[in-house]
């Protein structure tokens, strides 16, 4: 993702069939088409491959205004990694230049997991200076970090041993998430253990360009999850999880010899609800009488499964009713950090979400990402918004 | 801010005008970028008709070209600014302004995207048939312009069959209003089908009134396998001859269905040379009942196999890898050229087999599957390098598919429209004489030459 030339056969394959309209959540807001994914993709090849404009400061907004959600990618005929295209020209437009202080928290963000950049002094700096919209979610008393144990073992007969990988903002935002996930890998067999050392997913760096701080965390997260004997690596979120299944194999040069582990590595990475869902429960849940919609958060195909596994989970409870929105897959606006850069964009993606969930007459919304999560829990006041596995967990009366 | 910027702003509001040359280069041509582009000076997105009038009534005091766009997904770089000048986007212009169930119409403005237009009629079970490969994103105001047609059109005709009356703003700013919402209407000159397929060259389609049909309650898919084309062809039409007239006939050749397979669940035995997609729609006896004549018949036919697909579902994933074959070929191919000449549904057998003359004389694959129910079998060409000298190949390759069209009395486009791609051939099908009273018919529309200049006809 360093250079942008290696993705210029890729690029060439774009047969500007606009498919990139039906998806991407800034054209679906403005209906302008620069805004669209494979617009936004050509115009790089345009400016920065070949040279046909110099860039200027509308060029650099259209590169920065993408949520780098994959939509675009997912329904490109071409497969063309738009997504990857964009981190590129960041890279390239960013590289030497000294860091925007909005990165700079994002980056201490990122090195504390999530948690000390929000509490202690420069916490109270932040909440101060009012730099973050009131979306923003305010950290839990104590990080998972600070609770977790190393090991947790089955109940009844193990099935199975799974590492998790614990996201920063599960860290530091939702550290009852967390737990809820142990809970129920627990309940159905599983040992869960608690990798020691891990650094963030990387994503929020991809998203900056900041390619050299991906890959130093790529090689750490690699370095330790490949050393664990375990049947699969789980992430609650659908983000880390696309970053270290994804990803990681490509920030890792082909000559270290962390190379191969990463490829041996991408094959275990799993997003919990998907893996659980395959794996079958053990026992059957009680009952949860409400009714809940799902919101597919944008990280979902990179496996074929992860899409439907919720769904599929959810309907073994008892007493849950889905209700479907009418588009479960559109955008909720917030795109990780999105939403601190482009606030009135972001709310503005965010107000047709509200409408579609309220629509359903549901109780309760489930969906992966915490960032979807706060950002949607901040409008939805009436709704419990919760990870599908805090709702599995409730089933099972915890 | 430049004068056309400033000017713009002042008639419609800044909100609405573009002019940056990074937004420019998004519009500056259709699918068909290889084929031809350029930036437009400006991109104007209305809101509503009054904004498209201002703005014409601008460009026909100063005499600046006007090209209407809709998703910009065409095939035949119609929408595609040559001249430069102003491009109208159309796509925010996208309500969905009445559904009378009562009197089975619609209204709606131009940028509604096809799909959404679907979805919101079929929850009244009402049905709009057409369904060009792109609705997902393009629009009823670009399908009406190019009268686009999809796989249904075997059994409900392409967009132009729907057409009951469209608002259209002329060059010079005057709003008109041809047609209406009645099923027939015998009033002169029939303005709305001349603006219907006019691509843009006689004035802006705003608004149209649709008609709809009743949504069919069931729907059932058989594959038929056949030993060659030939005999696939002759089971095309005897199936259609017999009186059952399927809402979609997709041929596809066996490397079509070998790629297919690579990725589909359910994969398709190769037993065949050609293969029949056949999916019958109605109500439910009668849905049933055609399944069982279709099966007959085939088999009286001695075909390889007939298969009925009995689970709604397996229905549902055998479409869908059909409509996964193009995007396929994309991700294969570096270019992939999408041919859209259609001949008599009897004359299939033929045009295969002149396809493969060219293609093999070239010495370029050329892929032929498409909508074998209307004789619209669409030649791909496929390009696994891009080069000048496939290009001109290419190039060739398409002028001579259109002349094998002809020779066998199909026509140029079947769906995709004339544009700039097809320019060259227009009077090899109509002829000087007509393309002269073309001519005639746009001056008297288009008095100054603004409106999508350098289209369908050569200059």
């Amino acid at each position: 993702m360093r250079e942008l030339k290696k993705y210029a056969e890729p690029l060439q394959k774009c047969a500007y069939c606009k498919f990139c309209q039906v998806s991407c959540p800034i054209y679906l807001q403005e209906i302008f088409e620069p805004d669209a994914g494979g617009a936004r993709a050509n115009l790089i090849e345009a400016v920065l491959l070949e040279n046909k404009y110099p860039v200027s400061g509308r060029f650099e907004e259209i590169v920065d205004r993408c949520l780098l959600c994959t939509n675009c990618v997912q329904s490109c005929p071409a497969a063309i990694p738009i997504d990857e295209v964009v981190i590129s020209a960041r890279h390239q437009l960013r590289k030497g230049k000294p860091e925007r202080v909005s990165y700079k928290l994002k980056k201490k963000f990122m090195e504390d997991r999530g948690f000390g950049a929000l509490t202690g002094k420069l916490g109270a700096l932040v909440s101060r200076t009012g730099i973050l919209p009131g979306e923003f979610p305010r950290p839990a008393d104590k990080a998972f970090s600070a609770i977790s144990r190393k090991v947790y073992p089955a109940e009844g007969q193990k099935r199975g041993r799974v590492a998790y990988f614990v996201g920063c903002a599960t860290n530091a935002f939702y550290p009852e998430t967390a737990l809820d996930v142990i809970r129920v890998f627990n309940r159905s067999g599983v040992e869960v253990i608690i990798p020691e050392g891990v650094k963030c997913c990387g994503l929020p760096a991809l998203a900056e360009g900041d390619v050299d701080t991906a890959v130093e965390m790529a090689v750490a997260n690699v370095s330790i999850l490949s050393g664990l004997e375990v049947d699969a690596v789980i992430t609650d979120c659908t983000s880390c999880g696309m970053a270290l299944r994804t990803k990681a194999l490509k920030l890792i040069p082909e000559a270290d010899p962390l190379f191969w582990k990463a490829h041996a590595l991408s094959a275990k990475i799993f997003e919990a609800t998907d893996y659980l869902s395959k794996l079958g429960l053990a026992s059957e849940p009680g009952a949860f009488n409400e009714r809940y919609t799902y919101h597919v958060p944008c990280h979902r195909k990179w496996t074929p499964t992860l899409n439907d596994a919720p769904r599929l989970l959810l309907a073994q409870v008892p007493g849950a009713v889905r209700v479907e929105m009418e588009y479960p897959e559109r955008c909720c606006g917030a795109g990780g950090t999105f939403f601190l850069d482009y606030p009135q964009l972001s709310r503005e993606i965010k107000a047709r979400k509200v409408e579609d969930v309220l629509g359903t007459r549901s109780s309760v919304l489930v969906t992966q990402c915490p960032a979807c999560r706060s950002y949607l829990q901040a409008e939805l006041k009436s709704h419990k918004v919760m990870h599908p596995l805090s709702l599995l967990a409730r089933a099972y009366g915890f | 801010m430049n004068g056309l910027q400033k000017d713009l702003s002042a008639l419609v509001g800044s909100e609405k005008v573009f002019t940056d040359p990074m937004d420019m280069h998004a519009y500056s041509s259709d699918a068909t970028h290889y084929f031809a582009s350029r930036n437009p000076d400006a991109v104007v997105l209305p809101a509503e008709t009054s904004d498209v009038s201002k703005v014409l009534k601008y460009a026909f005091d100063h005499a600046i070209p006007v090209t209407p766009r809709g998703a910009g997904s065409g095939l035949s770089a119609g929408c595609t600014p040559i001249k430069g000048g102003i491009v109208l986007d159309m796509k925010r212009m996208n309500r969905i302004i009445e559904v009378n169930r009562g009197n089975m119409t619609a209204r709606v403005e131009a940028g509604v995207v096809l799909a959404n237009f679907h979805k919101t009629v079929e929850r009244q079970k009402l049905f709009y048939p057409p369904d060009p490969q792109s609705l997902e994103v393009c629009t009823l105001g670009g399908n009406v312009a190019t009268r686009a047609g999809g796989p249904r059109a075997v059994k409900y005709g392409a967009t132009g069959n729907y057409v009951l009356g469209l608002e259209t703003v002329l060059p010079d700013g005057e709003v008109i209003n041809t047609g209406g919402m009645c099923v027939k209407q015998s009033v002169g000159y029939d303005l709305t089908r001349l603006l219907t397929g006019s691509e843009g060259t006689l004035g802006v389609i705003t608004k149209i009134n649709l008609r709809l049909v009743p949504l069919p309650a069931a729907h059932k898919t058989a594959i038929v396998v056949c030993e060659t084309v030939e005999h696939a062809a002759k089971v095309t039409s005897e199936i259609i001859a017999d009186g059952t007239v399927p809402a979609r006939l997709e041929f596809l050749h066996k490397g079509a269905i070998g790629l297919m397979n690579m990725f589909a669940a359910n994969k398709i035995p190769l037993n065949g040379e050609a293969f029949l997609f056949v999916e019958l729609d109605g109500g439910r006896a009668q849905v049933e009942e055609d399944a069982r004549r279709l099966k007959d018949l085939c088999e009286r036919m001695k075909v390889v196999e007939v298969k009925v697909v009995e689970s709604d579902q397996d229905a549902e994933a055998y479409w869908k890898a059909r409509q996964n074959l193009n995007p396929m070929l994309m991700a294969i191919f570096k270019r992939v050229i999408n041919e859209d000449v259609t001949v008599p549904r009897d004359k299939i057998p033929e045009m295969f087999r002149l396809v493969d003359i060219i293609s093999k004389s070239l010495g370029i694959t050329i892929g032929m599957s498409g909508h074998g129910g209307d004789g619209n079998i669409h030649p791909v060409i496929l390009l696994s390098q891009l080069s000048e000298d496939l290009d001109k190949k290419a190039a060739s390759a398409v002028e001579q598919i259109v002349k094998a069209g002809l020779s066998l009395g199909g026509t140029v486009s079947g769906e995709h429209g004339i544009g700039l791609h097809k320019a060259g051939f227009l009077d090899w099908e109509v002829g000087q004489a007509q393309v002269e009273l073309f001519k005639r018919v746009k001056k008297a529309f288009d008095p100054k030459g603004i409106m999508n200049p350098g289209k369908l006809w050569p200059e």
